[in-house]
């Protein structure tokens, strides 16, 4: 019994830090644009299926192929700002929830067209197999997923406070008409902003198929699991992320072990709505 | 007589529309599949015009209709096949059970004042949530299909071979549900929910008690969602938890903002002209890529939302104040020619 | 009338509101003035229902309201404007004042209460346009409008003379004496522009930091030592009038 708890714990800390990576990409956008990019979670979707179509193609390892996805995602991030983004920020807030589901709807049927509906997985990876740890079981290719997670956060949050473009970028978030009397030009940074945060979702994406199969639906849970880290964790707080995405994911992995892998949202939804209700700000937010 | 009073020019359209409505399945008799299409059209109609309630008026981002549906095709569905309830009695409850659970939600939700954003994302996961506990709960849902028996007489399990029948209560339905919302709109419910989807603190010191407001669209809405869930469990003749579908109601809610907040028939325009659109691109795409029909959809909507942000309600009324303005110049014209 | 009692706010650390205590009686025009940030806004907004304060007592009428919904204490008679106008944009002026008159009337007799309110305030040539469409003044009209259809006993106005010029201040003053006089409304209104204060009120209250640091009626206050050093002593960044 115990054994079970710690063995669920175990794996949930491990899935956690790669929510709060995913969830990172969110919280910057929502938190730096106030952009709410509901097509978030299909962002990861589109990130898998194209470290599943590198992987197969140059024969790579799930965890290589952000080398080549990131950029990918990044001139995505770059082109949906202009062409999408940009023309909802100044209009009523209902017409960028239109724009953003109507854009989670067409990356939806993008990704049936170029790969159908059947699941796709990469077949090796070089992390695959188990590491025995005072008897539990780790999968290697999650525990190395967590560690470059919790690396990259790490480092983003050094970008954001010790760079110029970070700095920029927060300063945008604080005051727009401060920031560009400063001279930031809010455009440039606010693309600069998303493409940085649909990259990372290349980043998650490639982690993520290093162990996980990805389907055109999948993106609702993705979408669901980041929204739920960052209610919880509240806007400005990087380690609050962090703690934030293992909270959740170590309540999925509980209810998938003690429940039913089909309820594996139940958890997450009850721990959202209660966070609504009693702690609107997140446990950890500043806003 | 007073007969020109009611023989203006808003009466003389409902009158052609329903002609229209009456004359449609003699046309298309022949075709059930365009039938199906025509009563699809009307079921996204009823419920964009239901999300209006919620989401035009009262500017709640709800993103749960198909939750709704869904309860009320399960409650139909499994009345119908474990007890041989008649749907007509079905739809009934399953439009009170789906209510009960929206005032359920609802009323916590909006008494800490859960709103926009996050209204959105946890009505949008209660789809989810749903989905996957009728997917363990074998006895009502369940990975497979349960079907609908067809029963003695059509009329008591709502099992017809054709469509025509289907169609007339859809009709029926989509003409309540906008007197309903003409109703509201134009009661001292509407009015608050106009002005609390606005601003919530000024509309609570004039007297107006947002929670309850914002609870009662809720629960029209979720009711009527549920009633036509009903009426879907018998068109489709099976439930499935994939009733339950995040894509459906996320569509829902564009069509009723691309139809134009707030606008009594903006929504089922938009659901009429959306829609059709869609299928005709199923029918002439479909074979060739699935999938492609939605892409070019998701992009028309998504510039249909870019360049007529108010909705194209205004268009259609700034067309037809052309229309009359040519009108009343040719009256004007004829009698400058006598 | 109303009677505040120890009343405090806070926000995390910052007390807005530090044990004010005061009363209106009925029928008075009572002015509430101290600099920015002074807690004015906080005030009205926790005696309003808007915010739930950490301490003290607010009595409306002889009952204990504190902790109140908004709309419960609107029913009892009480309602407000507020500072930035905070308009209803879609919505027609007559709309907008009709939200308000449901408050007291029902479906058969609201529109007789709305085509009052509208007359009463001078709405009439405006009363179909869409309130995006209306400047200051006429904003600061609807907004005092909607709040009179809910038939208060007694009305906050939360700088409601901010940002009109001296003719449009002038009628605004005029239609709340006489809403005082006839209608026998109460009134407590927050003000910067002294020419307001001093021409409407027979009581004023002087907030400053939170806390009340006097109250009188206008030729005591411009003449009390702690208001003038108040206000002079924040001068410099007391930019509104
Ligand atoms: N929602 C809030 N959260 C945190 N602090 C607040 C909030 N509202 C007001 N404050 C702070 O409380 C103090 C009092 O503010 P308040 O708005 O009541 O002042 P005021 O007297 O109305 O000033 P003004 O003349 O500028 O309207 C200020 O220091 C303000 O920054
Ligand atoms: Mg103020």
């Amino acid at each position: 019994m115990i054994h079970t708890v710690s063995q669920g714990i175990i794996t949930g800390i491990l899935m956690g830090a790669i929510y709060a990576l995913i969830a990172l990409g969110l919280s910057i956008v929502f938190g730096i644009m106030n952009v709410t990019n509901f097509a978030h979670g299909d962002f990861v979707m589109l990130s898998m299926y194209l470290s599943y179509a590198v992987g197969s193609a140059l024969a790579w390892d799930a965890v290589a192929t952000p080398l080549i996805t990131a950029p990918l995602l990044f001139i995505f991030g770059f082109i949906t700002y202009y062409l999408l983004i940009d023309r909802t920020l100044r209009q009523m807030y209902v017409v960028q929830l239109a724009v953003t589901v109507g854009l989670q709807i067409l990356l939806r049927s993008l990704a049936l067209i170029v790969w159908q509906a059947q699941p796709r997985a990469l077949q090796y990876s070089i992390i695959q197999g188990n590491i025995q740890i005072a008897g539990f079981e780790i999968l290697t290719s999650r525990l190395i997923s967590a560690i470059i997670s919790l690396i990259f956060i790490a480092g983003l949050a050094y970008f954001l406070n010790k760079t110029w473009a970070g700095r920029a970028m927060r300063a945008a978030s604080d005051d727009l008409d401060a920031a560009s009397l400063m001279g930031v030009n809010y455009h440039k940074t606010y693309a600069l902003t998303f493409a940085i945060g649909s990259s990372i979702t290349a980043l998650a994406g490639g982690l993520l198929m290093s162990f996980q199969q990805t389907d055109p639906v999948g993106g609702v849970r993705f979408g669901l699991l980041s929204w739920a880290v960052l209610a919880l964790a509240g806007l400005g707080s990087l380690p609050g992320l962090i703690v934030a995405g293992i909270i959740v994911g170590v309540v999925e992995s509980l209810t998938v072990s003690f429940f039913d892998p089909r309820s594996r949202l139940l958890g997450v939804y009850a721990i959202f709505i209660l966070v609504l209700w009693l702690r609107p700000r997140g446990l950890f937010g500043r806003r | 007589m007073n007969f020109k009073k009611y023989f203006n020019q808003q009466n003389t359209f409902i009158l052609i529309g329903l002609v229209i409505a009456l004359v449609i399945p003699q046309a298309f008799k022949s075709s059930q599949y365009v039938m199906l299409l025509i009563t699809t059209v009307l079921l996204y109609a009823i419920l964009a015009s239901a999300w209006n309630i919620i989401g035009g008026m009262a500017g709640q981002l709800d993103l749960a209709a198909a939750a709704y549906l869904g309860l009320g095709a399960f409650t139909t569905g499994t009345l119908l096949i474990q007890w041989n309830i008649t749907p007509w009695v079905g739809m009934f409850l399953g439009g009170l059970i789906a209510m009960g659970l929206a005032i359920l939600i609802g009323f916590p939700l909006f008494g800490f004042k859960v709103k926009e954003l996050w209204y959105a994302i946890s009505s949008s996961a209660l789809v989810v949530v749903l989905q996957s506990l009728f997917m363990m709960w074998n006895e009502v849902g369940g990975p497979t299909e349960k079907y609908l028996p067809s029963g003695s007489s059509p009329w008591y399990s709502l099992r017809f071979n054709t469509y025509v029948p289907y169609y007339y209560i859809m009709v029926t339905i989509l003409v309540v549900v906008i007197l309903i919302n003409r109703w509201i709109r134009y009661s001292k419910l509407g009015y608050s929910l106009l002005a609390l989807g606005e601003d919530e603190d000024a509309v609570e010191v004039l007297g107006v008690n947002s929670q309850l407001s914002k609870l009662k669209a809720l629960a029209i809405y979720a009711f009527i969602c549920g009633v036509v869930g009903g009426l879907y469990a018998c068109i489709y003749g099976y439930v499935h938890p994939a009733f339950f579908d995040t894509s459906m109601s996320m569509e829902i809610t564009i069509l009723g903002i691309v139809g134009g907040m707030g606008f009594i028939y903006g929504p089922a325009m938009a659901a009429i002209v959306m829609v059709s659109f869609r299928e005709f691109l199923r029918a002439s795409l479909g074979s060739q890529l699935a999938g492609l029909y939605l892409a070019v959809y998701a992009i028309i909507l998504i510039v249909v939302a870019l360049f007529q942000p108010r909705g194209i309600a205004p268009l259609f009324e700034r067309g037809l104040k052309k229309i009359q303005t040519y009108f009343a110049e040719l009256k004007r014209g004829h009698k400058a020619d006598a | 009338m109303l009677k505040v009692a120890d009343l405090t706010k806070k926000f995390g650390n910052l007390i807005a509101v530090n044990c004010a205590s005061f009363e209106v009686n009925r029928g008075e025009i009572i002015g509430l003035i101290g600099p920015n940030g002074a807690g004015k806004t906080t005030l009205f907004n926790a005696i309003s229902g808007l915010y739930k304060p950490e301490g003290g007592t607010i009595t409306f009428k002889g009952m204990n309201i504190t902790g109140w919904l908004p709309h419960k204490i609107c029913k009892l008679g009480m309602s407000r404007t507020f500072q930035v106008t905070r308009a209803f944009t879609h919505m027609t002026v007559e709309d907008t004042v009709r939200v308000g008159a449901y408050n007291r009337y029902n479906e058969k007799n609201v529109q007789e209460k709305v085509d009052q309110v509208v007359k009463i305030c001078d709405l009439t040539d405006i009363r179909k346009r869409v309130c995006s469409d209306l400047g200051l003044a006429s904003l600061r009209k609807v907004e005092l409008a909607r709040a009179l259809a809910t038939e208060p006993e007694m009305l906050l106005l939360d700088e409601a003379g901010a940002g009109l010029n001296a003719t449009e201040l002038e009628t605004f003053m005029n239609l709340i004496k006489k809403l005082n006089q006839e209608n026998k409304i109460t009134f407590c209104v927050v003000e910067h522009v002294m020419q307001m204060v001093m021409g409407l009120c027979q009581q004023i209250v002087v907030l400053d930091s939170g806390e009340i640091i006097a109250s009188g009626t206008p030729n005591q206050i411009s003449t009390n030592a702690r208001v003038i050093e108040a206000y002079l002593g924040k001068r410099a960044v007391h930019v509104r009038d």
